[in-house]
């Protein structure tokens, strides 16, 4: 998976949620989705570790550390 | 490392529009808005009550906005369009303020 910043995604080895009403795109592997068409993304909580996020926006925006980079 | 459409160009992808259509081609170009430039271009067009229609569209050029999904498609995928039914995918609902 590759995010840029417009928020366009690059999916890799996609699996279609609903195949019973949506089967067209089932054959797809690799997508790109367009940033502006999208609403959530979800991850499994288990997959995300909010502390380290958490320190890692900190660093970016405390005046002493960000400047320090 | 961006996501950029160059591993794409001069294979056949298949885009979503933002009303739902699905258009497949050859890309034979694309910029950072994501206007491509699709050869070999036709619609698949599906419905419940008959088998998929295939509108041929010949060398088209898609503006940015209207594309939702760009997937690079797999080779093998050809034959089982054949019978497949489906309804219509619905358009992007956008949250306009």
């Amino acid at each position: 998976m590759i995010v840029d910043q417009y928020l366009n995604i690059k999916l890799t080895n996609v699996s279609v949620v609903n195949k019973d009403k949506y089967p067209q795109l089932t054959s797809l592997k690799n997508c790109f989705i367009r940033g502006s068409v999208v609403r959530y993304v979800q991850i499994n909580p288990n997959d995300v570790d909010t502390e380290l996020l958490q320190d890692a926006t900190r660093k970016e925006y405390s005046p002493v550390a960000g400047g320090e980079k | 490392m961006a996501s950029t459409l160059s591993e794409w160009t001069s294979k056949n992808i298949t885009i979503l529009t933002c009303d739902g259509r699905l258009i497949t081609g050859t890309l034979l170009g694309y910029d950072q808005l994501q206007n491509l430039i699709l050869s070999k271009s036709y619609e698949m067009v599906y419905s419940i009550d008959v088998p998929p229609e295939k509108v041929e569209l010949g060398l088209s050029v898609v503006r940015g906005d209207n594309v939702a999904v760009v997937g690079e498609k797999e080779e093998e995928g050809g034959e089982e369009e054949g019978d497949v039914r489906a309804e219509p995918i619905g358009a992007i609902v956008q949250n306009v303020t």
